[in-house]
């Protein structure tokens, strides 16, 4: 077995058996995450619950009729006709019965619509305790939308007794026909689902990539710094193994537990987002594909290689700052001030495209390693493989300088002497 | 033939100056002792022909190799115990020895082999198959002595290998020194502040404070010369301390 796939071995191993990061790794996402989803979508089910409504007519002509008939036709919903006298009686039965709306028809209901006059129905939603009252909210928009249709049948009616013609055509004289226009390709889907799936892919990119590369150098960082406070990076140092091995092999290992926990991530915040957002679009039936968006086999060999170079400045980085620490803790600490300034500004690309932006925040960005897997991501969908071609050369210059200067620290004393004491130097002891 | 060959050797760090151009030669199958006090320079010494440190001025050789521009067949030929050295804790003393047999393993001896030896070594029995953040410090400093001469090396450089170690542990590993250097024939390089393990232990000594090599001999020359009963006497007449 080569020394370098020994290391990696031992790295995995000792992660593996890391307490810490088990849990980080494992009972975060794949627990935590999933059992909050569980308890958003439970409210959100018991405000799925069948609404059901408690009405009194005071009414005394044909349309309080039509207004009940309408909402017994109504999805999920109950209505129970009562007679009571008054408002306070209704809320009380209410009440007593577990219903969660009252509606009254008043008296000049009917009146009022055939006097061509404005009338109204007034809709109570019974709050049970103070929750976040989706139940209640959901309730009353039911209750709407019945309302909504009602108020269009009867202008109908009203415009047919009138007016030639067609009714809906008099009351809705224009309705816009959208397409979307893709690489010069139209589409027969209105721009805003297909802004919402390009949304869920320019969202979901750059936050699995922060994920990734947060806890791809935290890991490194660890692993070094458990080296210097464990005592064994003297010991590992004189191994007759090339120092250039041992910082690979290590940066490998890291970045098999790293991608492990990644997966984790994603398969607790896939459980977390789609257990209450259940019509995402793959339940519409349209994909980027439908679209003409397709990651070809070398888009996604791309877009790969962009990922994988940044991961390798990240782990280079991550390394080369823990020499300066002492401790897992301060190693840990320093990497997150350096790294975060460095992942932050991939936000941005989250709502706009980087040929949109000006050109100083445009270079910025393109400086800046991790923001050319997310440009990648979209490129290679739209087949613009220019951007990222140039993307990948300049993570291979900049990832394979960042190696070199690690390994090349690593060759040093520096890395036994190395320490970073705010502000003032110090050597070592002896 | 000689193992060792050190040549006005200096180290500054930064304005401390840790080692003012010592020199000293140690002869293969030779134990040589480096004693003195805290902070005399015997681990930077040390860390220097292990590789780790460079040193400032002078130079250094391990069977002939340079330890700056040859660092890569020194490490071939050595084997370090830091003085205050850890092993994995996540990983079993059995896996700990493992993972280093295969990293020695194209050196001659064959994985199994030094496995063997380590783990007879160690003399942890049953232990050795436990994770190291359950060992005591003893047991884990005989790991690591048995990490270090299970690779059989050419040189080993022992930075104070039973310090702070109770009597028993103490007596084993000192045992276990002499015994590879007389049956294996291997060089050691051993630092000490505890004068009267070395003289029990050491063929030679070199007697070091402040970065200056004071005296170097054997423990019977260097008593007869002082005219001293034991090594720490010899040490407090050379560095001109009167008793």
């Amino acid at each position: 077995m080569s020394d370098f796939f020994v290391i990696v071995m031992k790295e995995v191993r000792d992660l593996m058996r890391n307490k810490q990061i088990i849990v980080g790794m494992i009972i975060v996402p794949l627990i935590l995450f999933p059992a909050l989803g569980k308890m958003i979508s439970f409210g959100m089910s018991e405000a799925k619950e069948e609404t059901k409504v408690i009405l009194v007519n005071f009414d005394e002509g044909k349309y309080g009729n039509v207004l009940i008939s309408a909402l017994k036709a109504a999805p999920n919903v109950t209505v129970t006709l009562i007679d009571a006298q008054t408002v306070q009686e209704a809320i009380q039965k209410a009440q007593a019965e577990g219903y969660n709306v009252v509606v009254i028809i008043p008296k000049d209901f009917s009146k009022n619509i055939e006097a061509n006059e404005k009338t109204y129905v007034e809709v109570y939603a019974v709050f049970k305790g103070i929750s976040a009252g989706i139940k209640e909210s959901v309730s009353e928009g039911r209750i709407n939308v019945v309302l909504q249709v009602l108020n269009e049948e009867l202008a109908k009616l009203k415009i047919s007794e009138t007016v030639k013609g067609n009714p809906e055509a008099v009351l809705h004289p224009i309705d816009a026909k959208s397409y979307s226009v893709i690489q010069g390709r139209i589409v027969n889907v209105p721009p805003s689902v297909v802004s919402g799936i390009i949304y869920s892919q320019a969202f979901s990119i750059p936050l699995v990539l922060f994920i990734m590369i947060s806890y791809v150098s935290q890991m490194a960082a660890t692993t070094m710094a458990a080296e210097k406070e464990n005592k064994t990076l003297e010991t590992l140092l004189t191994l007759p193994v090339r120092r250039v091995t041992i910082i690979t092999g290590k940066m490998v290992g890291t970045a098999i537990i790293a991608l492990v926990a990644s997966i984790a991530y994603m398969i607790g915040l896939k459980y977390y987002i789609s257990s209450f957002s259940p019509e995402n679009m793959t339940q519409i039936g349209i994909t980027l594909k439908d679209l003409g968006l397709e990651m070809t086999p070398k888009g996604a060999l791309l877009f790969g290689i962009s990922l994988f170079l940044s991961i390798v400045f990240a782990l280079s980085l991550a390394m080369l700052i823990s020499v300066f620490a002492e401790d897992v803790r301060s190693a840990s600490t320093m990497v997150s001030m350096i790294m975060m300034p460095l992942l932050f500004p991939i936000w941005i690309l989250m709502f706009k495209d980087v040929s949109t932006l000006p050109l100083a925040v445009k270079y910025f960005l393109y400086a800046i390693p991790f923001s050319h897997p997310v440009i990648a991501s979209r490129a290679v969908l739209l087949k613009q493989y220019g951007i990222v071609y140039a993307g990948i050369a300049y993570l291979l210059f900049i990832s394979g300088a960042m190696l070199y200067i690690t390994a090349k620290f690593f060759s040093t004393e520096k890395v036994l002497t190395a320490k970073l004491k705010w502000g003032k130097k110090r050597g070592a002891e002896k | 033939m000689t193992a060792i060959k050190v040549e006005n050797l200096e180290k500054d760090y930064g304005k401390v100056k840790a080692l003012r151009g010592i020199s000293f030669e140690v002869k293969e199958g030779e134990i040589f002792g480096l004693i003195g006090p805290n902070g005399a320079g015997k681990s930077t010494t040390l860390k220097i022909l292990a590789t780790l440190l460079m040193p400032t001025g002078g130079r250094a050789e391990v069977y002939g190799y340079d330890v700056v521009s040859e660092a890569d067949e020194v490490r071939k030929l050595i084997s370090y115990l830091p003085e205050e050295a850890g092993a994995y804790k996540n990983l079993t003393g059995y896996e700990y020895l493992q993972f280093m047999a295969k990293l020695y393993a194209k050196t001659g001896k064959s994985v199994e082999e030094m496995l063997k030896l380590g783990v007879e070594i160690a003399g942890l029995g049953e232990r050795i198959h436990d994770k190291v953040a359950t060992y005591s410090k003893g047991m884990t400093r005989k790991l690591l002595l048995a990490r270090a001469l299970m690779v059989m090396p050419k040189l080993a450089i022992l930075d104070e290998p039973a310090s702070g170690l109770d009597i028993i542990n103490a007596y084993t590993i000192r045992q276990t020194i002499k015994r590879f250097a007389r049956e294996e024939g291997v060089t050691f390089l051993v630092s000490s502040h505890n004068m009267l393990e070395v003289e029990f232990l050491c063929d030679r000594v070199a007697l070091i404070n402040k970065g200056i090599i004071v005296e170097v001999g054997t423990p019977k020359e260097l008593k007869e010369k002082y005219n001293a009963e034991n090594l720490e006497e010899v040490f407090m007449k050379a560095v001109g301390v009167k008793l």
